[in-house]
């Protein structure tokens, strides 16, 4: 049986590709946001489809002493599947969201 | 500092109450979203952060509302779920009340009390429809006031309610009390007998006007109306042309001949103000009358007479002048420049516009063909004058009877609030009582509202207070009119109070259906029933996505 997959929109691509790049790792809401360039609105949306279709997982972690815990993420094994099959069946999506990612002032210097 | 400290604040409490709102199973969400708030870099940024996080819950929030099933509850047991809750649904328990009861004191204030009166006689027509052909029931303010003159022997009671009381023999009945009682008040004949006097009373009203004030021309002008009224009612305009009988024309020829042409629209508001100021009316639709702050100078049913006897006159005034008769047809065209002159000259009547002006230039045309230029010199400057004057009265009359915008945006928002005052009262009550039902007790402590129903009950309650103060505050400055008017007689702002009053009595949503009422009953019965429809689909899918929650909450 085909498994259920979310729309993946070029944000969704995007995400997906800062998870391959460290697959096993728990990533911070934050910290995406920084990498990818998407706002707590756009990302948040995505993160809560993938974990709904089980291509993410979460955790609550804490880090210091008198810090809040906070909610962490990885993909799941089907989450990276796709992410690498996505990557490797589309690399012109791939190329595209890179472009997306790249700054403005960057542009044209690559 | 301080504005960094207050930014930071701001989205924290952003994010919680978001997250309050949202369904259950996005608070692990939520949450994340507000402990990466402590590591967001700048306080825009934070702020930036939490709005976008809210928003993210809002959404599922109101998808939970709209679709219940989408969000099913995960938690591991009940007690978890009311003390992960518990201040939250105290804060806004306390909150929906401190609403309900400052809109419940909006009700204390006499001006919010006429608001909330005006802004539901956008029904009136509309819950009326089926009662049109048989006219309006009797007013039970205006009947209890009735009772009250009689008792009092109150004179000037009987006559205020007499000129307000839509059936014919009740208006005779209190119309002839007051005047056995203050023979003064003769005058409340030719406002409570008219239009279309054909009542059998009328014999009797005439002949008391005229030796009351025998020098006006109105009692002449409310026999020339009774003839036409006989006419209508015997069928007799449709079988013939409308020629005039001798009896109509000797009525109008008394009416254009008499020394004086009053209304009486003075004395009845004078009257107006006391019976208000006596009996503390507080109701604005029977404190303004018809034409009120207009300064009609002819009674409504007056006016199509006289314009038709001014043509006749006109037209015969020609007729002798082209036969030489240049005396006659003088004595014709004086006959409508003085009855135009009686008017005066502010006044904005069509007689005065269109047949004074002619009259005086006919005149002017006669005196130059008699030689005598002195006198045709005197009557084109008063055509002048006349035709200025009336432009200017006109333009105002314009301005005044479609209402400025204020009035008109202020008639809107009073409609508006009310309506949405109905509404969210209604919801907080549906709420209240879906509490009450699905906890089966009246025990305070015993009611659990689930989030859905402190959510609506809350929107209902903020509705409600909001629209209270909209109301309040749309509706005070007309209210201020009034009352300068009721205690002082002052009269500035009553044109304005008028079309206020009458903009108010369209019901929301109907402009394109007015005088078509069937229409707008139509419209607005679709409206609730659909309404009616949504919340009845919105409870089974409720009540159907609770049951197995429940199960696993248990």
């Amino acid at each position: 049986m085909a498994m259920k997959t979310p729309r993946l929109s070029p944000q969704t691509l995007r995400v997906l590709e800062r998870f391959i790049e460290r697959p096993t790792a728990w990533r911070y809401g934050y910290e995406l946001s920084r990498e990818t360039g998407l706002k707590s609105g756009t990302l948040y949306p995505i993160l809560m489809r993938l974990a709904k279709f089980s291509l993410l997982e979460t955790k609550w972690v804490t880090t210091e002493d008198g810090v809040p815990p906070r909610h962490t993420y990885r993909l799941t094994p089907n989450g990276a599947a796709l992410a690498r099959a996505q990557q490797t069946s589309s690399p012109s999506a791939a190329r595209a969201t890179a472009r997306e990612r790249r700054p403005a002032f960057n542009e044209g210097k690559a | 500092m301080i504005l960094a400290a207050f930014l930071r604040t701001v989205a924290i409490a952003l994010l919680r109450l978001a997250i309050w709102i949202a369904p259950h199973d996005t608070h692990d969400w939520g949450r994340g979203m507000l402990s990466e708030l402590n590591h967001v870099e700048g306080n825009w940024s934070a702020l930036l952060w939490a709005v976008g996080g809210a928003g993210v819950l809002a959404k599922h929030a109101m998808l939970a509302l709209i679709l219940p099933g989408s969000h099913r509850r995960t938690v591991s047991s009940a007690s978890e779920l009311f003390a992960k809750e518990l201040p939250m649904r105290k804060a806004t328990l306390t909150a929906t009340a401190a609403c309900i009861a400052a809109s419940l004191l909006f009700f204390l204030a006499p001006t919010f009390r006429q608001a909330f009166q005006v802004s539901l006689a956008q029904w009136h027509d509309v819950l009326h429809v089926d009662q049109r052909w048989r006219g309006r029931g009797p007013d039970p303010e205006l009947q209890a006031l009735a009772r009250k003159a009689e008792q009092n022997h109150d004179a000037e009671a009987l006559a205020f309610v007499a000129v307000r009381t839509e059936n014919p023999s009740e208006a005779a009945r209190l119309a002839e009390e007051a005047v056995h009682l203050d023979s003064n008040l003769t005058w409340v004949y030719a406002i409570a007998g008219p239009p279309c006097p054909t009542s059998a009373k009328i014999n009797s009203w005439v002949p008391a006007l005229e030796q009351w004030d025998p020098q006006n021309a109105l009692s002449r002008l409310i026999v020339a109306e009774k003839l036409d009224c006989d006419e209508v009612m015997h069928g007799l305009s449709a079988l013939r042309p409308p020629e005039k009988s001798a009896a109509w024309k000797d009525a109008m020829a008394v009416a254009f001949q008499s020394p004086k042409l009053d209304t009486y629209f003075s004395r009845q508001k004078e009257l107006d103000r006391r019976v208000m100021l006596r009996y503390k009316l507080h109701n604005p639709f029977q404190a303004i009358s018809d034409g009120f702050g207009f300064g009609f100078a002819l009674p409504s049913y007056g006016i199509g007479d006289s314009h038709e006897y001014a043509k006749l006159l006109l037209a015969s005034g020609q007729a002798l002048e082209s036969r030489g008769d240049r005396k006659g047809a003088f004595e014709k065209y004086w006959a409508v420049a003085r009855f135009g002159q009686m008017m005066g000259s502010s006044t904005s009547e069509l007689f005065v516009q269109r047949y004074l002006p002619d009259a005086y230039q006919r005149l002017a045309r006669l005196s130059e063909a008699e030689g005598n230029h002195t006198e045709a010199a005197f009557y084109a400057s008063l055509k002048a004058q006349e035709t200025q004057a009336t432009q200017k009265a006109l333009a105002a009359l314009r301005g005044e009877s479609r209402g400025s915008d204020l009035a008109h945006w202020s008639a809107f928002l009073v409609r508006l609030s009310g309506l949405v005052l109905l509404v969210s009262s209604g919801l907080v009550l549906i709420c209240a009582l879906g509490v009450v039902i699905r906890s089966r007790s009246l025990r305070l402590s015993a009611l659990r509202p689930s989030p859905s129903s402190l959510t609506v009950g809350f929107a209902g309650a903020i509705g409600a207070l909001l629209s209270s103060a909209v109301l309040y505050v749309s509706y005070r400055p007309y209210s201020e009119i009034l009352q300068r008017f009721v205690s002082k007689g002052d009269e500035a702002g009553l044109s304005e109070l008028s079309n206020f009053l009458f903009a108010t009595q369209v019901p929301l949503g109907a402009h394109g259906f007015l005088g078509a009422f069937d229409a707008v009953f139509h419209f607005w019965s679709i409206v609730t029933l659909l309404c009616v429809v949504a919340l009845c689909f919105a409870v089974i899918l409720h009540f159907r996505h609770r049951r197995p929650s429940s199960a696993t909450v248990a």
